[in-house]
Parts: structure tokens; C-alpha cells; sequence
């Protein structure tokens, strides 16, 4: 099941074109990473499918509730947390969590309190719930806006720069959050992002957006093949790599071997076919293998490339 | 639209409210000087002390100027009597406008386009609340304090005037009276509302706290010509100035109001002015 459907999604400042015609679906339980460079479009399209603001044109559904006819639903079934934490500074973490949770409609405080301990507590929040916000650090308020953001168990979620200013640790924590909430409670997720290394560790899929335009749409290894040309496989070996180089260059299917220091990298067609070969040659060559694995590129390398190539 | 979601941003801003002295200040200072330190000095002190010579030739010309009726009222009085009788039941007056308008403005001002400041209205908007709930209760968190604030200062004038007129007239109370009491709970509460729909409307179209503020105070201005008005003769604060005033007050506040809900929605909030 699509659990949000965007159609031709357009949202025009005056004469400045935020985001142009739009269009993706992204499955139930689902991680989609929207990256692109400042300023591409990646929050006004957030904004555009919490109902912060209004498409110009086009719409979308979130759970089969348009964005446009009913607002109110939507919002009442997405979490979302925002470019900047967006908290009250001069109230404490647990009154920025009650106010919120009431707004999102927890009407029960048996329902809100636990929810609100669970949830400061997971964070490492909950011996600072009675500080006001304003003393507490990046990191902190971070993890609060996120805390806030899930407070009323949505099913949708959409987590602009979730790991922004947070330490390893905190980020790994974030991560591991995602990767729960999409796996185990089927939430669907929506990241805008900038660091791909999370993209890549999190994302099911991931789009590539660039001048408001969805230039790109596919899983992070689809997005690395593609710009990673033939397929190369790694072989670390014990010993001169030059040497075991000029043999396997003649194994049908290899059309290039780099040699570098105790490593080979081959470039070959159909590694599946060829690798059980060139691991043969190499052996009766004598030469002693340490791993062999698929060379790709990273999705930070992909998404450069591809990022380049469309600015021509 | 409902009204405990509107409370719950009423009690949420309110919590803000109380705890930022930038806001606190202002509606805590200028009614101080309007009812306790302007009065003591020239309502209470000359009914102690009396009056210096020279006062008495800055102060009679604008008794001159005075409209017949209240000539007529003082015309039995000493001079002393005269001043404590004008000052506090006919030149204080006025100022009981600039504190409502002044204390919703700030308030209005904090609550509305400190949200651009602070950079919270993102997150507040994504919620299901709707823009009546974000209106009403925004409107009351500035409403609500700014009139506490109006009538606990008119208490306090009362206390002041008649700690005067108990020296002055034989143990007479001038205040409360049936003019004051009218001016104070029929004309201030239209007057906060008008300062809290302009603001809103500014507060839209702004980036901050301070911009709105600065733009709020043209709102002083017809005030202060009111005060200059009276002051100079040309109007008199009696039972028709104080019915003209609540009928203009009430067209301003339908105008504000129908320009205010016109214009008061998310995507403004969020993207106008910034």
C-alpha cells in the first residue's frame, strides 16, 4: 500500500518556482530519503505534505487523505519535525511535550504522561524534563524536536535533517529509531537529508531533488550503479599485485585490471561469471587472497556525479 | 473551531508570557506611573503639601480652557480643590486608554510575531489545530491580562484619588463613579481589542517581535491626541464622549476583526514578512 502519493506537486513563491510538478510514492513502512543540495526544494516539499502550507497546483494523498481537501486529517496523522527544533524555549522539555501532545489531540493525561516518559527517556532526556529548553545544547533540542514529532504514534513521519547537529552516538540512537519505527511499527518515514552515509545506512530508497525537480527516484544501490558504469570487483591479495595483473587480463569477459599496492581491482561485464575465474587464475598463480568483494561507489559518490551531470 | 484547544494555546503562550521580563516590564512599569507616580504628584501631594504659586500660573490657562460644565462644577471650590477635582477625574482619564492599548499590543505583539522569532510557528502549524483555535487563543492570552491589568489599575487609581479627596473634601470619595465606571468597563476592553486585532494584522506581515512593536506604537498616537484634546478644551470626558468612543472602538473592532480573519491563515503566517 502507497502510504503517500504525490502528483504533480508544484509551489510558487510570487515568481520563484520552489518546487516544479513533483511526483512520487513512497510504500508503507517505508524510508525515503529526499536529498539535494540548499535549496533544492526538499523542506517546501515537507511543509507541502504535513499541510504547513499549500501547493500552488498538483496535490497528494497521505494514507488516502488529499492534502488539500483535508488538511486537518493529515495533520492529525503526520509527525514532523523541522528544519530548526521549533520549541518553546521559556517553557521546560516536559511542557513543550504535554503542549504538544494535547494539540495532537492526546486528550487523556493517563495516556500523555507515560507516552511523554517513554519517550524522554529513550532519549536521555528525562532527569532534564523540568529545565526550560533554552539551556539545553543542539543535540538536546534535537532529540526533544524528534521526541515531540512521535509523541502521538503517527503513522507518517517526515524528519527534515533528523541527525543535524547531533554527536555520533545520538545520531546512531536517531538511526536505530528510524530503522524501528519502519521495520517494526510499519510507520512510514520521509527524511530530507545531507548526510548521505545516513541515507545510505537507513534508506529503502532515496530521490534525488534539484531545482524543485524529483530528478531521480531509486534504491541507494540502484542509484551507485548507475553512475558506477561496468561492474568492478576488489580482490585484496598477500604479495606483488603487478604481477598476477597481466594474467588475468586475458580471462574472457575482464576488460580492465587496475593493480594498486596488495590490491587488484577488475573491471568486468558480468562478475558473477567472471569472479570464480580470475579467483582460479589467481591461485594456480600463486598468489594468496585476502577478500574479494563488489566494487561500488558510495551514494555520496553517486549522488555527486549525479548532481553534476544534471547541472551540465 | 474549539474552545479548549483555544486554551490550550492560551495557557502554552501564557507560560511564555510570564517568564519573559522583555514583555513583563512594560505592562508592569507604565501603569505604575500612570496610577501611583503622575497622581501622587498631582493629585496627592498638593492636597498634602499644597500648591506652589507658580503652579497655579502654569495650570490656569487649561482651566480656561475648560468646558462650562466643568467650570461650573469646580466654581464653588478653592483652588487646590479645583486641581485635585480636575486632575483626577477628568486629565487621568485618557491615560487609562494608553494602558490597554499598550499592555494588548506588547502582548499581541509577543504572541503573534514573537513566534516568527523564535522560530516555533513551523511546528505549531503542523498540528491539527486550526487557525480559530491559533486566533482565539492568542487573542485571549493578550486580551485577558491587558484588562486584569486596566481594572487592578483603576483600583489602584481609585485608592490613590480618594486618599486625596479624603484630605481635600471632608472625607469624600471621588472614585469609583458612574462616568469612570462606564469609561473603564465599557470603552478599555474595546480598546485592547482594537490594539489586539492592528497587531495581529502587523504581526502578519512582519518579521518579529520587535518590528510589530515598533509598527504597534502608531496606535499611541490617536491617544495622545485625545489627551492633547482635553488637556487644550476642545473635548470633554463625560457620559457622550465616553458613548462615542465605545461606538468607534466597536466599528474599528468589526473592521479589524473581518480584516484579521481575512488574512489570518497558516501559509501568511508562515511566509509572509519573513
Amino acid at each position: 500500500m502507497e502510504a503517500i502519493v504525490a502528483q504533480n506537486l508544484t509551489k510558487k513563491f510570487d515568481s520563484f518556482t520552489a518546487v516544479d510538478g513533483l511526483s512520487l510514492e513512497v510504500h508503507e513502512g517505508e524510508v525515503f530519503g529526499l536529498l539535494g543540495p540548499n535549496g533544492a526544494g526538499k523542506t517546501t516539499t515537507i511543509r507541502m505534505l504535513a499541510c504547513i502550507i499549500s501547493p500552488t497546483s498538483g496535490t497528494a494523498q497521505i494514507h488516502g487523505r488529499d492534502i488539500t481537501k483535508d488538511p486537518a486529517a493529515v495533520r492529525a496523522m503526520v509527525g514532523v519535525q523541522t528544519e530548526s527544533p521549533s520549541l518553546y524555549e521559556r517553557l521546560t522539555a516536559l511542557e513543550n511535550l504535554e503542549f504538544f501532545a494535547r494539540a495532537y489531540g492526546m486528550g487523556d493525561p493517563a495516556r500523555i504522561q507515560p507516552r511523554i516518559r517513554e519517550l524522554l527517556e529513550f532519549f536521555d532526556l528525562w532527569e532534564r524534563r523540568g529545565d526550560r529548553v533554552a539551556v539545553f545544547s543542539k543535540g538536546m533540542k534535537q532529540k526533544l524536536a524528534i521526541a515531540r514529532a512521535i509523541i502521538h504514534d503517527p503513522p507518517v513521519l517526515f524528519l527534515d535533517e533528523p541527525t543535524s547537529g547531533l554527536d555520533p552516538e545520538a545520531s546512531k540512537l536517531i538511526r536505530d529509531l528510524i530503522l524501528k519505527l519502519s521495520r517494526t511499527e510499519r510507520r512510514t518515514i520521509l527524511i530530507s537529508t545531507h548526510r548521505l552515509e545516513d541515507a545510505e545506512r537507513i534508506c529503502s530508497r532515496v530521490g534525488i531533488i534539484l531545482r524543485g525537480e524529483l530528478k531521480v527516484t531509486g534504491t541507494p544501490e540502484e542509484l551507485r550503479r548507475r553512475v558506477a558504469g561496468e561492474a568492478k570487483v576488489v580482490i585484496r591479495v598477500l604479495g606483488a599485485a603487478p604481477e598476477l595483473a597481466g594474467s588475468i587480463n586475458g580471462i574472457p569477459g575482464v576488460s580492465r585490471v587496475e593493480a594498486g599496492s596488495g590490491e587488484l581491482v577488475v573491471s568486468t561485464g558480468d562478475p558473477a561469471l567472471t569472479t570464480p575465474d580470475i579467483v582460479r587464475r589467481i591461485v594456480e598463480m600463486g598468489g594468496q587472497i585476502l577478500s574479494v568483494r563488489p566494487f561500488l561507489p558510495s551514494l555520496e559518490e553517486a549522488y555527486l556525479s549525479i548532481v553534476e551531470g544534471m547541472r551540465g | 473551531m474549539k474552545f479548549e484547544s483555544a486554551m490550550l494555546v492560551f495557557w502554552k503562550d501564557w507560560k511564555e508570557i510570564r517568564r519573559n521580563y522583555q514583555v513583563l516590564a512594560p505592562i508592569i512599569f507604565v501603569p505604575l506611573v500612570f496610577t501611583i507616580v503622575l497622581p501622587l504628584i498631582l493629585v496627592l501631594v498638593p492636597s498634602v503639601v499644597g500648591m506652589p504659586g507658580t503652579a497655579f500660573q502654569l495650570i490656569g490657562p487649561m482651566f480656561e480652557n475648560l468646558p462650562p460644565e466643568v467650570r461650573a462644577a469646580v466654581s464653588g471650590m478653592g483652588a487646590e480643590e479645583a486641581i485635585v477635582y480636575v486632575f483626577a477625574l477628568y486629565f487621568f482619564a485618557p491615560f487609562f486608554l494608553i494602558i490597554p492599548i499598550m499592555a494588548s499590543s506588547v502582548l499581541a505583539s509577543d504572541s503573534f510575531a514573537g513566534e516568527k522569532d523564535r522560530k516555533t510557528l513551523e511546528a505549531l502549524l503542523a498540528t491539527p489545530l486550526t487557525e480559530g483555535d491559533l486566533l482565539l487563543g492568542k487573542v485571549l492570552v493578550a486580551f485577558i491580562p491587558s484588562i486584569i491589568v486596566t481594572f487592578a489599575s483603576f483600583v489602584v487609581y481609585c485608592v490613590v484619588v480618594d486618599l486625596a479627596s479624603v484630605l481635600r473634601f471632608g472625607g469624600e470619595l471621588l472614585l469609583p463613579n458612574a462616568l469612570w465606571v462606564l469609561f473603564i468597563f465599557g470603552v478599555t476592553p474595546l480598546v485592547a481589542l482594537a490594539g489586539i486585532g492592528v497587531t495581529v494584522i502587523i504581526s502578519l506581515r512582519v518579521k518579529g517581535y520587535r518590528e510589530a512593536q515598533q509598527m504597534s506604537a502608531i496606535l499611541i498616537a490617536p491617544v495622545l491626541a485625545l489627551v492633547f484634546a482635553e488637556v487644550g478644551g476642545a473635548i470633554v470626558f463625560g457620559p457622550l464622549m465616553i458613548l462615542l468612543m465605545i461606538g468607534v472602538f466597536a466599528l474599528v473592532n468589526a473592521l479589524v476583526l473581518v480584516l484579521g480573519i481575512r488574512h489570518f491563515h497558516r501559509e501568511e503566517l508562515l511566509t509572509r514578512g519573513g
